[in-house]
């Protein structure tokens, strides 16, 4: 009972300060457990959710996996940006207060986090793990009978419509972060569909088109981390509105800008303004750079100017032991030897 | 050809029959697009990746992908460099189909492509001109068998050139960025006999030979197996067997006709029977047999029944058109064709020729296909482009014919009311059955290149509004199918015989007049005869030789 409490204390203490996510489960995740995950241990999840955990259990490592890659590739997008996607150990929302914020950020998060999901969903049907994926169970005709029949080749549809039903229930749409939220998830979805590429193979009579059979080969997640990035630099601001409902009031999200034209569905969206993440201060999620590595050459946001504020940097000289001439043979042996190297190392003050 | 059904037809008959003949059309349009499924489906496969720990070095050992006799998986070639695996012990496997369905005979056939996905690491790139040599076994199982019993079916080596570009600069932050690499021909099985298929890849690496050595940071294997779907089998036999028994009818109908007609059958005749005879031959729904027995060379055979039908169809253009010249040339005879029929003929022989080099060879080892060598590939081509070039030759042919009858019938539509009677009726027989001929075949030839190219356009499927789709692609082929086969029906029946002459001069013909074509005998009889003979003295005395040498 005690232990009950100090629980909920717990939870509540969370609440207040970064929200508990699915996400979680990729930090600890490695492929190579044997330990079944049990959805009462992925933090954060209502209870809608909860039941589809239950029904989808055996897709939940794909889950893990899922939410792994989009923090990998989120880390891989912002590597030489003021805030570079830092995962906060010990904090069940990953990124820690950042995402309290509506800004670009979260915007990126969400998007990355679900189409990580579509990603590894749609990878683990196409290896044959799971059971569950292939045939709509919910067709007229029974699955066995429709897959002779017809056939039902799902591609990424199946890891759409899953990362759809498992992430959207937790969101309230009647609030405006929930609206920006959902928005964000489905862009993340359409455009991993956009990164999808067609291919076709021909075997009609002495194999000309006459029969063509096509189908959809996903792209390397780098791609869809690449289309993201470009759409959260040119993601347009939104502003809320409210209007009277009969529940009660609901949010809406309008472009603050009348001349910019309205965000598609791929696009993000976001409505609150990104802290400059210059200076250490964990309330807003901001880890400040000082300490950081930068540029001293570069001009771009990787350069020691923009990195460190202004600040001025420390230059120490480093020498380094690192593998060289390395000669690699498939699949996995890699013959190298170890070259010493002095460089300068640029850090922040 | 003597009066012929078409002519001696009344006009209503002649509308009922071809609104019957549309409405079948349409009929056979709504069985692909709406009763059958799509063709074919392809089912995109990610290979597991087995780890061969050499606990069954003994005998033949099956790498199963996932169940209760699964392999020991790595999830990522990575992780495998920690674990000190090498390259031989790695066992590319997957298992067609997954889980939980299993194949069926309806299937037909199973064709696999193989997508490898090479990473691009500055340090380790793909080498020039790379090629992968895999060594392949391929199993089956069928529903009562213990879950690890597979049965080998081949087992062989194999070699594809890898075909990738890469369109990003080559240096250190194009890293993990992927090739683009071509999708290969990977294995054509001609029959689905069985019900669960395993395919297990091995790429191993020999330094010494220098075999895989230069493949680049290759991650993954895709094989992408397509078969034909099951209810589109179901709808396709059923069409077929329909489609046989009414053109058998039909071909009898029309040869017993030409046989009562107490002469020697002309060449327009002989032609029209054997276009029926290699479509029976296509029509013969002997796939059937595929569902009980294993019949590997099925599609060679359907491949070889195709070309049949179309090289007649070819010649039978040819030739109608060649006895519709009226430039009172003597033809009748098959060797007056002889540069069109060659040109058809050697057009198919190539055709024919580099099917049996595909999928003749792919009999003895699924694994094979002509364009993976070079050779291979330069040889496949030469025979498509003779056979291209035939086949334009032909077309060149067939569009100077065609002109030639048209210049022929405005010629002769001069000169129609300046002739007899007979000859009057007799051009102007002659100029409908053309006329008509060359409508209905051009409009057959447009609605076929008209649905080849919607089917190449669209995505294959149309919303009908909520729940209703059309299936683009299979009303394509059962529609096509359909309308050929009512096209050589309507040949068939149109251009058979008339037993009525509405000319009078029919006489002549049933006084037991055997010699040859007893159109030219009367006709040339009606012109001694008739002082209008005059006109053309030089076709006079053409057709008088002619008729010395029947």
């Amino acid at each position: 009972m005690i232990w009950c409490c100090l629980f909920l204390c717990f939870l509540l203490w969370f609440q207040v300060t970064a929200v508990p996510m699915w996400w979680a489960l990729g930090v600890s995740y490695s492929p190579a457990s044997v330990e079944e995950i049990s959805c009462g241990q992925i933090p954060g999840l209502v209870s809608k959710q909860l039941r589809f955990c239950r029904r989808n259990q055996e897709l939940m490592p794909s889950v893990a996996e899922g939410a792994q890659l989009g923090i990998r590739e989120c880390q891989n997008q912002f590597k030489g940006r003021r805030w570079n996607c830092t995962t906060v150990g010990n904090d069940q929302s990953v990124f820690g207060n950042v995402l309290n914020n509506a800004s670009r950020e979260t915007a990126f998060v969400h998007a990355i986090l679900s189409a990580g999901l579509v990603h590894t969903v749609t990878r683990a049907c196409a290896s044959g793990e799971l059971l569950s994926c292939g045939c709509d169970s919910k067709r007229k005709p029974p699955p066995e009978e429709g897959w002779k029949w017809g056939g039902c080749s799902e591609d990424i549809r199946y890891g759409t419509r899953f990362s759809r039903d498992f992430l959207d229930p937790q969101e309230n749409p009647r609030y405006a972060r929930s609206v920006m939220n959902l928005h964000n998830n489905e862009a993340g979805r359409q455009t991993i569909a956009k990164t999808m590429e067609t291919q076709c193979k021909c075997h009609g009579l002495s194999g000309s088109c006459e029969v063509k059979t096509c189908w959809k080969q996903q792209s390397a997640f780098k791609i869809l981390g690449d289309l993201l990035k470009e759409k959260y630099d040119s993601a347009p601001e939104m502003k809320v509105t409210r209007h009277k409902e009969m529940r009660g009031w609901q949010e809406e999200l309008i472009p603050k800008y009348d001349h910019f034209k309205q965000p598609t569905s791929a696009d993000l969206i976001y409505y609150e303004p990104s802290p400059n993440f210059c200076k250490h201060d964990p309330s807003i999620g901001s880890f400040g750079t000082e300490g950081r590595r930068c540029n001293a050459t570069s001009n771009g946001i990787e350069g020691c100017d923009l990195m460190c504020c202004g600040r001025g940097y420390n230059t120490i000289p480093e020498e380094v032991v690192e593998r060289c001439e390395c000669q690699f043979i498939w699949c996995c042996k890699v013959k190298c030897k170890s070259c010493r190297r002095m460089y300068d190392l640029h850090t922040c003050k | 050809m003597a009066g012929a059904v078409l002519e001696n037809l009344s006009t209503r008959k002649l509308i009922a029959l071809c609104v019957v003949l549309l409405l079948f059309q349409a009929a056979f349009f709504m069985l692909g697009g709406i009763i059958a499924p799509s063709p074919t489906t392809a089912y995109p496969h990610l290979t597991n990746k087995c780890v061969d720990t050499g606990k069954h070095r003994h005998k033949q050992q099956w790498f199963i992908p996932w169940g209760e006799f699964a392999c020991e998986k790595i999830v990522d070639l990575e992780d495998a460099i920690e674990q000190e695996i090498v390259a031989n012990q790695i066992v590319f496997s997957i298992e067609i189909p997954n889980r939980p369905n299993k194949m069926s005979r309806w299937f037909q056939y199973i064709l696999t492509v193989m997508d490898i996905t090479i990473a691009y690491h500055n340090e380790n790139p793909l080498g020039p001109d790379p090629v992968i040599t895999m060594e392949i076994s391929l199993g089956y199982r069928n529903e009562g068998d213990a879950p690890g019993d597979w049965k080998e079916l081949i087992k062989t080596t194999e070699e594809r050139k890898l075909e990738c570009t890469f369109d990003r600069p080559l240096i250190p932050e194009s890293n993990d960025y992927t090739y683009h690499c071509d999708p290969m021909p990977f294995m054509e099985l001609g029959s689905c006999h069985h019900d669960y298929y395993l395919i297990n890849i091995r790429v191993p690496v020999h330094e010494h030979k220098d075999i895989n050595l230069d493949l680049g940071k290759l991650q993954d294997i895709h094989i992408i197996e397509i078969h034909q779907n099951g209810g589109f089998t179901k709808v396709w036999f059923a069409l077929k067997t329909f489609v046989t028994p009414l053109i058998i009818m039909m071909t009898i109908w029309f040869w017993r006709r030409v046989c009562a007609l107490n002469r020697q059958s002309v060449l327009m005749e002989r032609t029209i029977l054997a276009l029926g005879i290699s479509l029976i031959i296509l029509d013969l729904p002997i796939e059937w047999l595929t569902l009980s027995v294993d019949i590997p060379f099925m599609l060679l055979i359907s491949d070889i029944r195709q070309g049949i039908f179309y090289s007649m169809l070819l010649s039978f253009w040819i030739i109608f058109a060649g006895e519709h010249l009226m430039d009172q040339t003597e033809r009748n005879r098959l060797s007056v064709y002889w540069t069109q029929v060659t040109a058809i003929v050697f057009g198919c022989t190539c055709l024919f020729v580099f099917d049996m080099c595909e999928r003749g060879v792919q009999l003895s080892n699924p694994f094979y296909s002509i364009w993976i060598t070079d050779t291979g590939k330069n040889l496949a081509m030469a025979f498509i482009i003779v056979a291209g070039i035939c086949a334009s030759l032909y077309f060149m042919f067939l569009c100077y014919m065609v002109y030639r009858v048209f210049r022929n019938i405005s010629v002769k539509k001069t000169a129609l009311p300046a002739m007899a009677k007979a000859r009057q009726l007799h051009y102007q027989g002659l100029i409908y059955r053309f006329k008509f001929f060359m409508f209905f075949t051009l409009l057959c030839a447009a609605m076929t290149v008209i649905f080849f190219i919607i089917t190449q356009v669209n995505e294959g499927r149309w919303k009908w509004g909520e729940e209703h789709t059309v299936e683009v692609n299979s009303a394509f082929f059962t529609g096509v199918y359909g309308m050929w086969n009512i096209y050589v029906f309507a040949v068939l029946s149109l251009y058979a015989p008339s037993h009525k002459d509405p000319r009078k001069y029919e006489s002549t013909v049933q006084n037991g007049d055997v010699s040859g074509s007893s159109n030219e005998e009367y006709e040339l009889r009606r012109t001694l005869t008739d002082s209008a003979a005059t006109e053309e003295p030089s076709e006079l005395y053409r057709m008088t030789g002619k008729t010395a040498q029947d």
